[in-house]
């Protein structure tokens, strides 16, 4: 998990530790899930619904993109709540990721 | 397996002796996915994504053992199959039929793991064996499980 800036201020490593903190706490994550031959894709909207809290409208959006490109993009996070959300999705068995957003 | 009584928090379906045996028997393959197989990112392997890799691995495993616990336990609860003209009425609460759908999924992904994980969509064929058919068995008995409970969930209608 991302840790919180200490509130002692500290020379050196320590410095570096609240630089990454708080790069953590910026949105820079895409949770993406990947295109699989297994999975359901009703399974998969119905996911989506659970996890995000999505309308089926969008959900579906999102399962046809994963079933036609490849892959989409769910949503973009700090590093804290993109892994949240790929653990989530992994205990339903999708095959989902965190990557750095690098645009 | 067929719902028959579709309410806000309660899920009842008709489901025949044969139809309980094999789902019993799949829920006893479960878990059949390693926690390694899932991967916290394609693309970065930092020492502190290493770290969290681990943590979600052991979170999953955690996670597993405890469905483990309580898969049987809940469908041997008194009252859960009752005896009916057809065969059993079995009464699921939605939340209980979500978490039945993700332990019927692991057992999917994992015997689809087992048979090398094919590329159906790609063309690439599952090649019909006495080793596999047990695996592709159990896949497609998962799947069709899945299918009815998602049916129930979403308010669609199965035979």
């Amino acid at each position: 998990m991302a840790a919180t800036a200490a509130p002692e201020v500290r020379p050196g490593v320590d410095r570096e530790e609240e630089t990454d903190s708080r790069t953590d706490l910026e949105p820079g994550y895409l949770v993406i899930c990947w295109n699989d031959p297994v999975n359901l894709m009703d399974y998969v909207t119905h996911v989506f619904q659970v996890v995000f809290g999505w309308k089926r409208q969008k959900a579906e959006r999102h399962m046809l993109q994963v079933h036609n490109q490849g892959k989409s993009v769910l949503t973009r996070e700090s590093l804290e709540k993109a892994e949240f959300y790929v653990h989530q999705l992994q205990r339903y068995t999708l095959h989902a990721t965190m990557e750095r957003d690098q645009g | 397996m067929k719902l028959i009584r579709p309410r806000r928090k309660l899920l009842v379906f008709e489901i025949s002796r044969r139809e309980k045996d094999l789902l019993f028997e799949i829920l006893r393959l479960y878990p059949l996915v390693p926690p390694a197989h899932q991967r916290l990112s394609k693309t970065a392997a930092t020492g502190r994504l290493n770290e969290h890799q681990r943590l979600l691995e052991e979170a999953l495993a955690a996670q597993r053992a405890e469905n483990r616990k309580h898969i049987l336990a809940l469908l041997d609860e008194p009252g859960r199959f009752e005896t009916a003209p057809n065969g059993l009425l079995l009464k699921i609460s939605r939340s209980e039929a979500d978490w039945l759908l993700q332990v019927l999924n692991d057992v999917r992904v994992g015997s689809w793991i087992t048979l090398g994980a094919p590329d159906t969509e790609a063309g690439e064929k599952i090649p019909l064996n006495e080793e596999t058919a047990p695996h592709v068995r159990s896949m497609e008995i998962a799947g069709a499980f899945e299918s009815v409970l998602l049916d129930a969930l979403t308010g669609r209608q199965t035979s």
